[in-house]
């Protein structure tokens, strides 16, 4: 029983792992483009909601979230300029390394508005239980995934009911063509970064939210976190994404009831797995020649 | 409407347009012929953005269009098809139209949110002419992936048209086509004239551009060897020469 107690709880937080790896897969649809700093980024959203709860003393939980958001939505438009607006897309690594700069530069900025250290993070109902039967769960986890099942609804209503989204799904499949349809390849790729940047946001403050603690060692962690997560679902598939971030937080939080220690080792094995049976992902496309 | 001067593109040692002078009035429907490689396609390319210009001039009415990128043209009025099919082939027969409604003139037309969030009213109404027009109003619903080759040519030319354009490029739009699918887009390019539309016919089925333009220009290594009526340019020996070599009858 505690195992599936567990294993629910990581399904539930798992949809903030399924958030990144949204992040990360859209702009890989529409550009083609690994953002290595996007997980960085969305911390660093979080970092900037915690450094307003701070000064301000008392901000209800909601708005530290959607501050948290909002910045990572901002720091998402910042790494589209500084990263890929003006470097030649036709090498494949240029931009690449340059999210790997970026990524380093967030990591240094957390650092130092964390003094090193992990800091307190306002909590959403930290004492609140459901107890349902045998099982016992805390009603901050069910918010996590309320939110978390909103964003990613709002996206898909974004994505296939709103011309802003059938532009950038147009873009994703046909660049050149979606150009001479008048869609501006710069306006809509900035969206795309905005709009992840937003959810990677809303994550970032989740995760540290249901901890009540905000790592400075997360960016990293997350990064590779999302990295996995996107890999396991395929590149550029949104529902592979969010199947396997339930899986990861499903794999993590069963094997931390036998050992804590082995929960990232188990993470990584089930990468190699997924690496060696099925490279294309859950419901990735591998471009086989036939 | 339409005005190449000196318009030339090389890549590398190529010159694939060399020196190109080419004008197309408003209501015009003119072809652009030449063998294989005669830089047909890229003029179209040049002329819509796709490709940087190496030297030369291209004037769209009053606007000088030489440097604007591709997603500006079609807000000047400028719409193309393309000769290797290039549809969205995830979305729907009536996104793909949708989406390409998406110029200056529908922007000001229905302001920011209109254009974003609803599109509603006239721009469905345009769509459903296009989709009327080009006879796919019963798979408004299909993927465009999921189209015969002749139904994906009719959508590819319905979505230029959805633009509303005042200048359509079509590049080789009968290329696959059997010839009762010729008579038909004959049909349309001539009925587009009607709603004045200027047409530039990029084309080697010589059946449809001989029976619907009005002029024609021949293109050979990248330079313009003729220009005249479809029976001037029948006559015309260096024509001949282009396409079946020096000395050949007929």
């Amino acid at each position: 029983m505690v195992l599936v107690q567990a294993i629910i709880d990581g399904i539930l937080v798992g949809t903030t792992y399924a958030l990144i790896g949204i992040g990360f897969t859209l702009i890989f649809g529409v550009m083609h483009k690994l953002n290595l700093a996007f997980a960085a980024a969305s911390i660093a959203g979080a970092f900037a909601s915690l450094v307003a709860w701070q000064h301000f003393k008392d901000l209800p939980v909601p708005l530290v979230f959607l501050i948290s958001a909002a910045a990572a939505g901002v720091l998402g438009y910042l790494i589209y300029l500084t990263c890929f607006r003006f470097i030649p897309l036709k090498s494949p690594l240029a931009t690449l390394m340059a999210t790997v700069g970026m990524l380093i530069f967030l990591e240094e900025i957390v650092t130092h508005v964390s003094d090193g250290k992990a800091q307190n993070y306002p909590g959403m109902l930290p004492d609140a239980r459901w107890t349902l039967g045998p099982l016992d769960i805390r009603v901050d986890y069910i918010l996590v995934f309320a939110i978390s099942v909103a964003a990613m609804l709002l996206l898909l209503a974004l994505l296939y009911r709103t011309r802003l989204g059938i532009a950038t799904r147009a873009v994703a499949q046909q660049p050149v063509a979606a150009q001479l349809c008048g869609i501006s390849l710069d306006r809509t790729n900035a969206a795309t970064f905005v709009m992840s940047g937003v959810l990677g946001g809303l994550a970032g403050a989740m995760i540290g939210s249901s901890a009540e603690l905000l790592s400075n060692l997360l960016p990293l962690q997350l990064t590779v976190k999302g990295l996995i997560v996107t890999v396991i679902g395929g590149l550029g598939s949104i529902p592979g994404a969010i199947v396997a971030g339930l899986l990861v937080g499903a794999v993590e939080k069963g094997v931390e009831t036998w050992s804590v220690l082995a929960r990232d080792l188990c993470v990584m094995l089930l990468i190699f797995v997924f690496l060696v049976a099925k490279p294309a992902g859950i419901f990735g496309k591998l471009n086989v020649r036939d | 409407m339409l005005e190449l001067k000196g318009l030339s593109k090389h890549f590398g040692g190529v010159r694939a347009v060399d020196g190109l002078d080419f004008a197309v009035k408003k209501g015009e429907i003119v072809g652009l012929i030449g063998p294989n490689g005669s830089g047909k396609s890229t003029t179209v390319n040049l002329i819509c953005g796709v490709f940087p210009v190496t030297s030369g001039t291209i004037a769209f009415g009053a606007h000088d269009i030489t440097k604007a990128p591709p997603h500006q043209c079609l807000s000047l009025g400028i719409a193309r098809t393309f000769q290797n099919i290039r549809l969205f082939n995830e979305l729907t027969v009536w996104q793909n139209l949708w989406v390409a409604q998406n110029s200056a003139k529908h922007r000001k037309e229905r302001g920011f949110l209109g254009r974003w969030a609803g599109g509603r009213g006239q721009a469905r109404r345009s769509v459903e002419r296009y989709l009327e027009f080009s006879a796919l109003a019963a798979k408004r619903d299909e993927l465009a992936g999921n189209l015969s080759f002749g139904e994906q040519r009719r959508l590819e030319l319905a979505r230029a048209l959805a633009a509303e354009p005042d200048l359509l490029l079509l590049d080789e739009p009968a290329a696959g086509m059997n010839s009762e699918e010729v008579g038909q887009l004959a049909d349309r390019i001539r009925s587009l004239k009607g709603q004045g539309k200027t047409v530039v016919l990029v084309e080697h089925v010589m059946e449809l551009v001989m029976g619907v333009t009005e002029r024609i220009a021949v293109l050979n290594f990248g330079r313009k060897i003729a220009e005249g009526t479809p029976a001037e340019i029948q006559a015309n020996q260096a024509v001949r020469e282009a396409y079946l070599g020096t000395g050949a009858k007929i």
